[in-house]
């Protein structure tokens, strides 16, 4: 396969995972407070998202794979709020352990990594189209 | 008359910065991937140097040559590395970026260079 096609296949591939990421870092930030239904049960824990390197035999170039989704095992943060629906028996709350400021912090790296690998796609694509370019332009 | 080497040494170049891209972006695509250490390729001039040794001769696609022509991909020593995360990733996307824009002017000096070449040898065969 010629490097520059399989140049847009691996920064597609590091798009596409950069784009899970941000979703699971939205999922976390939709998420930073819903705590459970009944008394006492567990709220939303706060998901992790992990990259892997994957060979594609067809290019021979390292894809990017979007590992499993794991769960931070963190304990809860527990606030006391005899209102809620939630609180146990001493009116303590377990509400997520979602810490905006690291998922936002996380947010503005996918950010960047993201539109390094678009960077990257425009490029390849310029060099792509200049070389088509030489077939014009000589009558 | 003599041989234009001008257009084979061209197109090696050409290939050359495409295997180059290719790795460059395999580089931005790992940014952050547990692990991921840098790669390479072996610069033009080890390139070039294969291509004019000898070669055996292939008469059959699933004939395997000794070396691939267009350089081949290593990981970069430790110490070029501008910074390495906890996870043991030592991708630098300033410094990819970077790579990137010198593929980018080689590769448009290349194709320029291809043009006007191929324009002045139309020129002279049409008189």
């Amino acid at each position: 396969m010629d490097p520059l096609v399989a140049s847009q296949k691996v920064a597609g591939s590091g798009l596409a995972a950069q784009s899970a990421r941000l979703r699971v870092v939205s999922e976390n930030l939709a998420n930073a407070m819903s705590t459970g239904q009944t008394a006492g049960a567990d709220p939303y824990r706060r998901k992790t998202i992990s990259f892997a390197s994957e060979l594609d035999r067809v290019s021979g170039a390292a894809l990017v794979r979007v590992g499993p989704v794991g769960t931070d095992r963190a304990p809860f943060n527990v606030e006391h709020d005899p209102g809620n629906p939630a609180a146990d028996a001493n009116g303590n709350v377990l509400v997520p352990n979602v810490n905006t400021i690291v998922e936002l912090a996380d947010m503005r790296e996918a950010n960047r990594a993201y539109e390094a690998n678009l960077q990257t796609m425009k490029q390849t694509q310029s060099l792509l189209s200049m070389t088509i370019d030489l077939l014009k332009g000589n009558p | 008359m003599e041989p234009v080497h001008l257009f084979n040494l061209l197109s090696l170049q050409r290939g050359w910065l495409s295997a180059r891209q290719s790795v460059v972006s395999q580089n931005i695509a790992h940014a952050n991937t547990p692990g991921y250490k840098t790669q390479e390729i072996s610069d033009f001039a080890k390139a070039l140097d294969r291509s004019a040794s000898l070669q055996m001769e292939t008469t059959n696609p699933s004939h395997q040559t000794s070396t691939p022509r267009t350089g081949e991909v290593a990981s970069a020593r430790d110490g070029d590395a501008w910074e390495v995360t906890h996870s043991g990733n030592n991708v630098s996307l300033e410094a990819e970026l970077i790579k990137a824009g010198d593929i980018r002017s080689d590769f448009s000096m290349d194709t320029n260079i291809l043009k006007t070449f191929h324009g002045m040898w139309l020129s002279s065969l049409k008189g």
